[in-house]
């Protein structure tokens, strides 16, 4: 059985590369796909534990978690069709007009 | 049954003041005679169920009742509620004031309708609204239903000086008034107050009313709440505190300077409200609380002196006028001098006495002057009058039975109740009360003044030549005046035979009906009588009266009276008076110019009120609006600043995210300590 800490680097990881894509990626979908990779690190650390400890619970929450993630997603392409249409571009840095 | 027909007394007239105005508003042709016709009936009708609710109290059926609960009573508090109280006094009192209401109005008449003035409607709603306002203060079975109506009265007040109120006079005085008056009723609504926190109830009458817990917290038998004050202490405050409304309604020294001014209102309105009933509301309400009074000599000692004060203080500045409502107005607040020194010295009866006589010859003169004012066409300067006499014999002779009351001649109304008055401030000043012999002393000299200026005021207006073309061709007076006049003058000459007080030992008690009224016995209310009330003036206040005959005291004020009127004889009954009062130089000045009281009043806004304002609004303006300022603009600035951390590109605020994430695990690992 592969051992928890190796499961926590890995999900430290992926955790690490959907901030980046967050921070660094312009491309409006990319940006989504960023952000399910951090859901998805969190699940997969729920996951390891609830093997880990032999208790189901952690499984459960994954499950709330992907249905959540997909509601967000949902939600989220919405919008960027929403953005689409009014600006002609998915870049997430140009739509600057929703501030004071 | 009974305690309804009572509560009609002062819904009638209430009815009467929605039917004028409502009608007079909407349909105005629909009203008969501008609304006097209503208001006739409906003071009529309160006079026949006030002659019912007296006649029911003289068969001992004294009654209080509850009519309304404004605020139920809950845990560890009290009720506030509206009820009536018919007593003696009650009785007594609703009697004068529909009486003399419904001979207002039909006097008004003459005064307004056939004058052809405007706005009657308005005119007849105000006399319905004041006189059941004043019945239901009459009738008030505690202080807070007292208080209200005393409220109401006032706004009447207000609504009818102002009557012509498109002139700048009435329109001044009515607001003058109203201020006044209300300056008093702050007292008196502290003093309410104080009165509900002491006692948790304000009921007048009753072995649970306020005056009886205060009787019995003083002999110790009762605790009440005195705020850790003594309780003689505190109840002598309380005491004061009321005593303000009083002296503010009553016109008394030194916030009597409206009463002048209110006589730019209608005539009418002045005898009604502003000589015989609103006035009197003040001294109703001493009467009505003379249990809770006459525990406390301090403020028996006070209203005594203010009382002899106000008489002579009133009667100097009446002896110079020159408008014949306005000697009127000055000798009102004489006489109600006099009623404050009776009811101080501990004659309850002597008090209430010269109420019911000041009412029937004070209404009498008032409406005896508003016909002359009518045939002078509204000029009332009464060295432009004189020889009336023939022009309007019925007013005259009427007039004149006014005056004797006034000045105290006997036998007419005044002299017995006068009389009466001083002869029970002789008494207890020689028992003990040296402070209450000096407010006697001043009413005896306010006695001679009294028949000096009613005399001279009769003398110029009616005999002698006619000074002016107005006069010779002055109008005689239409019976809806003349008979109204009429019979208050017989009133004002037999009215005082109810209480023939001086002759007290020559005719035995058996003739002093009043005082047999007010003695009771009242069978279901405790201690509401005047026989207990002397018991408290001796018992408690300690105001003893020394013996001295009434037959003398009111043989030496009669010659006082009888002085004066002879002064006035000699002086203006001549065919061409001079102003002999010119010889006083720069005393009738100050007199003319009343002490210049409106002066120094006008002189305490400006010159201290408005500095010291102006100042506290320089020290407003800059600190505490200052303050407040700066917070907002700081804060508008700050966030000037702030908010450019907005800056609307998504990534911003995912960086500002992490950024915080960083921060937050850094923090916790540092405080788990892994570093």
């Amino acid at each position: 059985m592969v051992p928890l800490q190796y499961y926590l680097l890995f999900s430290a990881a992926m955790f690490c590369i959907g901030v980046f894509g967050v921070l660094a990626r312009r491309n409006a979908l990319v940006y989504l796909m960023s952000v399910e990779l951090m859901l998805n690190a969190a699940n997969v650390v729920f996951v390891a534990s609830s093997a880990q400890y032999g208790t189901i619970s952690g499984q459960v929450f994954s499950l709330f978690t992907m249905a959540l993630a997909a509601a967000e997603v949902a939600v989220g392409v919405g919008i960027v069709l929403v953005a689409y249409r009014k600006f002609k571009d998915i870049d997430i840095t140009k739509p600057t007009s929703m501030r004071w | 049954m009974a305690g309804s027909l009572v509560t009609a007394i002062p819904l009638v007239p209430f009815a009467a003041f929605l039917v004028a105005l409502l009608v007079g508003h909407y349909a105005p042709r629909a009203l008969p005679r501008g609304g006097a016709l209503p208001g006739i009936a409906a003071t009529a009708i309160s006079l026949v169920l006030s002659v019912w609710a007296f006649l029911t109290v003289g068969a001992g059926g004294a009654t209080i009742s509850r009519v309304w609960t404004w605020v139920p009573a809950a845990t560890d508090s009290f009720a506030l509620t509206f009820g009536v109280l018919v007593d003696p006094l009650s009785a007594l009192m609703v009697v004068i004031v529909s009486g003399v209401s419904l001979l207002v109005h039909v006097f008004s008449l003459g005064y307004m309708n056939d004058e052809g003035e405007t706005g009657l409607p308005r005119y007849y709603a105000g006399l319905g609204l004041f006189t059941a306002s004043m019945l239901a203060f009459a009738l008030a079975s505690n202080l807070l239903q007292a208080f209200v109506f005393f409220e109401l009265v006032g706004f009447c007040s207000w609504w009818l000086i102002g009557h012509w109120f498109r002139e700048e006079g009435p329109a001044s005085a009515a607001k003058k008034a109203f201020l006044v008056t209300r300056f008093g009723d702050y007292f008196l609504l502290v003093g309410l107050v104080g009165v509900l926190g002491t006692f948790g109830t304000a009921a007048f009458a009753g072995a649970e009313s306020f005056p009886a817990l205060a009787h019995a917290a003083l002999e110790g038998e009762a605790s009440v709440n005195t705020f850790g004050v003594d309780p003689a202490t505190w109840f002598t405050t309380l005491g004061l505190l009321i005593l303000g409304g009083v002296i503010g309604k009553s016109a008394q020294f030194p916030l009597q300077t409206w009463l002048p001014d209110a006589m730019e209102g209608p005539t009418p309105v002045s005898a009604l409200i502003h000589a015989a009933t609103m006035v009197a509301a003040g001294v109703y309400l001493v009467a009505r609380l003379y249990g809770f009074y006459a525990l406390t000599p301090t403020v028996l000692t006070v209203i005594a002196l203010v009382g002899g004060f106000t008489a002579l203080f009133a009667a100097t500045m009446a002896l110079v006028k020159r408008e014949i409502k306005q000697v009127l107005a000055y000798s009102t607040i004489s006489q109600y001098g006099y009623i404050m020194l009776g009811l101080g010295s501990g004659g309850y009866v002597a008090g209430v006495f010269h109420l019911l006589t000041h009412a029937t010859f004070k209404a009498l003169l008032f409406l005896g002057a508003g016909a002359v004012i009518i045939a002078m066409h509204h000029d009332e300067d009464m060295w432009k009058m004189g020889g009336l006499k023939e022009r309007m014999p019925t007013v005259y002779w009427a007039f004149l039975s006014g005056s004797l009351a006034l000045a105290g001649i006997v036998p007419f109304a005044g002299f017995w109740s006068k009389d009466a008055v001083l002869h029970h401030a002789l008494t207890v000043g020689l028992g003990g009360q040296p402070l209450v012999l000096v407010a006697y002393l001043m009413g005896l000299v306010a006695v001679a003044f009294t028949g000096f200026y009613t005399f001279r005021m009769v003398f110029l207006t009616f005999h002698g030549e006619p000074r002016s073309e107005t006069a010779r061709n002055a109008d005689t007076a239409s019976a809806n005046m003349r008979v109204p006049v009429a019979i208050l003058g017989v009133l004002a000459a037999v009215v005082g035979l109810v209480n023939v007080d001086p002759l007290k030992g020559v005719v035995g008690e058996r003739l002093l009906f009043l005082e047999r009224w007010l003695n009771g016995p009242l069978p279901g209310i405790a201690g509401a009588t005047a026989e207990h009330y002397h018991e408290l003036v001796v018992d408690v206040a300690g105001f003893h009266g020394a013996t001295v005959s009434p037959v003398v005291s009111a043989v030496v004020s009669l010659v006082f009276a009888l002085a004066g009127v002879a002064l006035a004889w000699t002086w203006y009954h001549v065919p061409e008076p001079v102003e002999k009062t010119d010889a006083l130089g720069p005393a009738k000045t100050i007199l003319y110019n009343n002490y210049y009281q409106d002066e120094f009043q006008t002189w305490l806004a400006t010159g201290v009120t408005e500095p010291l304002a102006n100042a506290v609004d320089v020290f407003d303006a800059s600190v505490v609006d200052g303050v407040v300022n700066g917070v907002s603009s700081t804060s508008l600035v700050a966030s000037d600043r702030l908010r450019r951390v907005q800056t609307g590109v998504v990534t911003t605020y995912t960086t500002q995210l992490v950024f915080g994430l960083v921060v937050l695990l850094l923090i916790v690992l540092l405080l788990g300590g892994w570093f």
